[in-house]
């Protein structure tokens, strides 16, 4: 029998039950459009959060702080949550020193960070406030610690204050959160006394930097407050950095781990020295472990799908047997029969898996524009006491690479056809003399 | 070449289980039929004649014996070659056996389609035959839509459809009307003057006399063979 017979065939005796054949594909469809929405939306926000580092995080950087934190130190240290219990303190100072390691690096500059409230006339917001030399920071981020108004004064007061674009016109339609020239109250808890007591210094607004997008990893974000350190290490009373950006003079993979491996090195490993491109790896990882496991539960719906294949399949070869034996005094052979089954659940498979990709792309689209655009989930949110900036406004773009279309495709005609294997063989091993006396 | 002869059977045993039960259907059968032959195969039920059928059409191997089909042994065949062999029997069965989602020429198509003859071929072919058993004007009607005696026809006409050595029909009449059933036995007769060899098992005596030879079985033995 030819392969179109076969196939036309099979369709007939599809069509034929119409409502059962569309509820075995409606299984398909269900597995295959979880797979390719879940997957298409993590490659979609990886995408997204990749591009946001890469803005914020400059290839040429990298960012040493103590203890073997979570990102674990470019060689590897094992190091568990929050760098153990260490009495390592990495000093504002040792900038110096790190400058003098190689001489790749252009130059470093220690930042110390505090969550604060930053009281303006009528609202608190709980923030984290970055104390570093202005001269120093715009050195290495020449073009985000870039002022959109006002200006950066790089010899500043004291009670100076940069604010991220952000923190000025957080919803976008001019209700300014943060002013030029606007008087703020910065309020820490200090916690290091008993009982802990809230310090409070008036700042003054001068600058209000460029829109930047992104993440600002180490880098000037549009979330951010930055103070001068000199002021930051009086007010906080620390001469501590919480970590030092170093630029080196190329961002080459070579000179990145040589410069992570003498500053390591230097600090006897208790500092974890991290780059983008690490960031990025782990991050890409981390994705892979996720779709993983998305995956991996979508997958179980088409097993589900599956089994639902295989009874529908042998509920249709019991109904059939007269028709097998008729066929098969026809002078077909076992393995035709076997052909005609199978080839009905590709049939279910193609059409389960086609509009399933269809359907999970669209999916994963409604989706993105639930979550970017606008969306409910996104922006500020407000309560009694504190007003909270999160979310630094992403736009997730759904991706549907040709792998996952492919993959999809294969993998909903497959589970079909493994799940149709043993009523087709049931099937074909039908005696035609028995299968005909059926009734 | 010359032809084999259709059917040889000698001492032919078929023995299978009801249950727990052995049943000797057949105790030794011994039958040729020749080529343009026409053979009508009468006995009561339980007297292995559809047995019989069923060794003959290629749809079961005796337990013993030798059975020579257009000169191939049955018993020396897989089950693919038999599959082969039954492309080359045209089959008539009392209950018409047709595909009820199909249409008369589907059904007359699809054992053209099983043999792999192309789309083409086959529908032209189908026309014609349904238009030899006078169904031309009924081929695009499903089986639900036919009579019982239009049912049969289609069947002939699709048992034909391969050019086979000869048609083995199980109670062509059995379930239709007397009217129909005479009209059948024309075509049936025709189709023999045509040099179709047919083998029919039936009960009814009236149908045998209008075949040229008539074999009666009992108890699973051939107990008569006479021409007509």
């Amino acid at each position: 029998m030819k392969t179109r017979d076969v196939f036309s065939y099979s369709f007939s005796a599809i069509k034929l039950r119409k409502l059962r054949a569309g509820l075995t594909t409606l299984g398909v469809v269900i597995g295959i459009a979880a797979i390719v929405a879940l997957l298409s939306i993590t490659q979609g926000l990886q995408n997204t959060i990749t591009l946001q580092l890469e803005k914020g995080l400059a290839a040429d950087t990298l960012v040493v702080s103590p203890g073997r934190g979570v990102f674990g130190g470019g060689a590897g240290v094992g190091g568990g949550f929050g760098g153990g219990d260490s009495d390592f303190r990495l000093m504002i100072n040792d900038t110096a020193t790190i400058n003098g390691l190689s001489s790749d690096i252009e130059a470093s500059v220690a930042v110390i960070q505090r969550a604060v409230y930053i009281k303006s006339t009528e609202r608190l917001v709980t923030l984290n406030v970055v104390g570093v030399d202005f001269a120093q920071y715009v050195d290495i981020y020449s073009g985000t610690f870039v002022a959109g108004s006002g200006t950066i004064n790089l010899n500043p007061e004291n009670d100076t204050v940069v604010i991220g674009k952000r923190l000025n016109d957080p919803w976008k339609n001019n209700t300014l959160l943060f002013n030029v020239n606007d008087n703020v109250e910065i309020i820490w808890t200090n916690a290091t006394t008993r009982p802990p007591k809230n310090e409070t210094y008036t700042g003054h607004v001068t600058a209000i930097l460029k829109e930047i997008g992104g993440f600002g990893f180490g880098g000037p974000s549009d979330t951010g407050v930055y103070i001068p350190i000199l002021q930051a290490q009086s007010f906080f009373g620390t001469e501590e950095s919480d970590m030092i950006i170093v630029k080196l003079k190329n961002s080459d993979n070579a000179t990145i781990t040589t410069v992570s491996k003498a500053i390591t090195d230097y600090f006897s490993n208790e500092v974890s020295v991290v780059s983008s491109s690490y960031v990025l790896s782990l991050l890409s990882s981390v994705f892979s472990i996720i779709q993983l496991f998305l995956v991996g539960i979508a997958a179980i719906s088409l097993l589900v799908a599956g089994i639902g294949i295989m009874n529908i399949m042998i509920v249709s070869l019991i109904e059939r047997t007269r028709e097998i034996g008729i066929l098969k005094a026809l002078g077909m052979k076992s393995r035709t029969v076997l052909l005609i089954f199978l080839s009905e659940s590709v049939i279910i498979g193609l059409i389960g898996a086609v509009i399933g990709v269809v359907l999970g792309w669209g999916l994963a689209n409604m989706v993105a524009i639930v979550f970017s655009g606008g969306g409910p989930f996104q922006g500020i949110g407000e309560n009694q006491t504190a007003t909270r900036i999160e979310n630094a406004g992403m736009t997730i773009t759904p991706v549907l690479s040709p792998i996952v279309f492919m993959g999809s495709l294969v993998f909903g005609i497959g589970v079909s056809v493994i799940f149709a294997l043993y009523p087709a063989w049931r099937a074909s091993k039908l005696k035609p003399v028995e299968a005909l006396r059926y009734e | 070449m010359p032809m084999a002869r259709v059917v040889d059977a000698v001492d032919l045993k078929k023995t299978y289980m009801l249950g727990k039960v052995p049943v000797e259907a057949l105790r030794g059968v011994n039958l040729k039929v020749e080529n343009g032959d026409f053979v009508a195969i009468l006995g009561p039920s339980g007297s292995g004649k559809s047995t019989l059928l069923n060794l003959i059409g290629g749809l079961d191997k005796p337990t013993a014996g030798t059975l020579l089909i257009d000169g191939v042994d049955v018993s020396t065949l897989n089950d693919n070659q038999l599959a082969d062999l039954r492309r080359r029997i045209g089959f008539v069965f009392q209950f018409f056996n047709l595909i009820l989602r199909f249409t008369a020429r589907d059904n007359v198509e699809l054992s053209m389609s099983i043999a792999g003859m192309s789309r083409e071929e086959r529908r032209k072919h189908a026309g014609d035959l349904l238009e030899t058993v006078g169904l031309k004007d009924r081929m695009n009607h499903k089986p639900a839509e036919l009579s019982g005696g239009e049912q049969q026809r289609v069947a002939i006409a699709r048992a034909l459809a391969n050019n086979p050595r000869f048609l083995l029909m199980d109670e062509p009449t059995g379930n239709i009307d007397s009217k129909t059933a005479s009209e059948m036995m024309k075509l049936i007769k025709n189709l023999n003057e045509k040099g179709v060899t047919i083998i029919m098992v039936t009960h009814d005596q009236r149908l045998a006399r209008e075949a040229k030879r008539t074999v009666q079985m009992f108890d699973g033995v051939i107990t008569s063979d006479l021409v007509n």
